[in-house]
């Protein structure tokens, strides 16, 4: 989603973007990646225009300066909204894939985006919670012809970034606001609150909204630790999936850690769900058939 | 139809299937058996399908439709397959019951299962991975063709192509 509606005349000029992210720390929702791009020539206009880190803004000046920004012509945005569906999937496959690797991969496909619909970037700003060193080579072999800026903080630094945040910080609001439940049951309400681990509003909400078997709506991102509270006494659930952690001691440190409080799940022995096939034929142990006596 | 086990242990029961064509009480739970990667240390009611929202993907491999599903974070990949012609799954309910009668000797326990439900297909999900034939799950209904090799009554015209191999085509 974005302002591809048609090309400006300035695309072809040298153009600045700024990228930054929102709803990366809550436990539920989307993160949002966004960003805003504008003529070389149009930065210094751009610092007139009252843009800060979208976090220290109140909620209707965002709104406010979101309808103006998308009203200038010299000024473009996109945004990568990232479903907490994928999130908690992504980050609790078999080979999981982390925050970081997700953000990265959000933060270049809108840079791609952008080329692709024809605009010219020389110069990006990324703002980073992690390494902006190690972040800013990977940018930069991906794409060679753009010079990068990585920052811890970008936000209030470089006004083409604080624009993103708006642009990030507005569509995460709206889209939490707009959640459609994929589930149907019964009481279930939208006083999520920021979506922030500690925000009294989020915690309520987690507790009203906690099943002990299926764990939450999938609104919430699974893959928090946040969650595990919640589950104190709800239904194990074992997947193959936490076994190859036995592999990578940290992972297994973490989720031995998740497993007392009985949610995430825990190694296992796999006697505990089925048996070793010892002295079956081979026909029968390649297709998991067992005979039983009783049962 | 009502079947008598005895098993090598020396315990005896019996399965109620309720009769294939009779009118029994059984529930239809066709389209609504799911089997699960995952172990899920439970048994007992729970609202599926307030929770559990499998959607088409428009993805087919191997024939199979592909459906899309989540459970407790995880992204399931899923496909319904019909079980075989002649056969159905049936949900049992347990009935264990103290003989009456002194002459039992085998530990004075009997049990006893009744069809509470009965279904005809089945959705098979996997962890990340699309479904494929190759699923152990869909694979162990091979087993349906070898049984029938197996216990099939051995026939004149049976006998005549195993001594005349090459007269008749099989696969």
């Amino acid at each position: 989603m974005g302002s591809e509606c048609e090309i400006r005349e300035w695309a072809s000029t040298p153009c600045v973007m700024g990228i930054d992210e929102a709803g990366r720390g809550p436990v539920l929702g989307p993160m949002v990646y966004g960003c805003l791009y504008c003529p070389v020539s149009y930065m210094k206009t751009l610092s007139t225009l009252e843009f800060a880190d979208s976090k220290t803004l109140k909620e209707e000046k965002r709104e406010e300066l979101f309808e103006s920004l998308k009203g200038d012509e010299k000024i473009g945005w996109a945004v990568d909204v990232i479903d907490p569906r994928e999130l908690s999937a992504k980050m609790l496959r078999k080979n999981k894939i982390n925050l970081n690797e997700i953000s990265h991969q959000s933060a270049m496909g809108l840079v791609k985006t952008v080329l692709d619909l024809g605009y010219l970037l020389t110069e990006v700003y990324v703002d980073t919670v992690g390494d902006p060193d190690k972040y800013r080579i990977k940018l930069t072999e991906r794409f060679p012809s753009i010079k990068f800026v990585v920052a811890k903080k970008a936000d209030s630094l470089y006004p083409v970034v604080s624009g993103a945040s708006i642009v990030a910080k507005v569509t995460r609001d709206r889209a939490l606001q707009n959640w459609e439940f994929d589930e149907t049951a019964e009481n279930m309400h939208r006083n999520f609150g920021s979506g922030y681990p500690g925000d009294p509003n989020t915690k309520s909400w987690l507790e009203d909204h906690k099943h002990s078997v299926f764990g939450f709506p999938s609104l919430v991102r699974f893959s928090w630790g946040t969650c595990e509270p919640y589950f104190k006494g709800g239904v194990q659930v074992l997947w193959e999936a936490d076994e190859a952690d036995d592999d990578d001691r940290k992972t297994a440190k973490r989720q031995s850690k998740l497993s007392n409080l009985g949610f995430t799940g825990m190694k296992r022995k796999s006697e505990d769900i089925e048996s070793s096939g010892k002295g079956r034929c081979k026909f029968f142990q390649s297709r998991k058939l067992e005979q039983l006596s009783h049962f | 139809m009502k079947g008598e086990n005895a098993s090598s242990a020396g315990e005896t029961g019996t399965i109620d299937l309720g009769g294939v064509n009779s009118s029994s009480s059984a529930v239809d739970l066709t389209d609504q058996i799911h089997q699960l990667p995952s172990c899920i240390k439970y048994s007992g009611p729970s609202p599926v399908s307030h929770y559990f929202r499998p959607k088409s993907t428009g993805i087919e491999v191997d024939g199979l439709n592909v459906k899309e599903a989540h459970f407790r974070g995880r992204k399931l990949q899923g496909t319904t397959v019909p079980l075989p012609d002649g056969y159905s799954g049936f949900v049992l309910g347990k009935k264990t019951f103290a003989k009456r009668k002194a002459s039992d000797t085998n530990g004075g326990m009997t049990t006893s299962w009744r069809t509470n439900a009965k279904f005809q297909n089945i959705t098979l999900w996997n962890h990340d991975n699309l479904p494929s034939k190759e699923d152990a799950f869909l694979r162990a209904f091979h087993w349906f063709d070898v049984a029938k090799a197996l216990h099939k009554p051995v026939m004149a015209d049976d006998m005549e192509s195993a001594s005349n191999p090459g007269a008749t085509a099989t696969d």
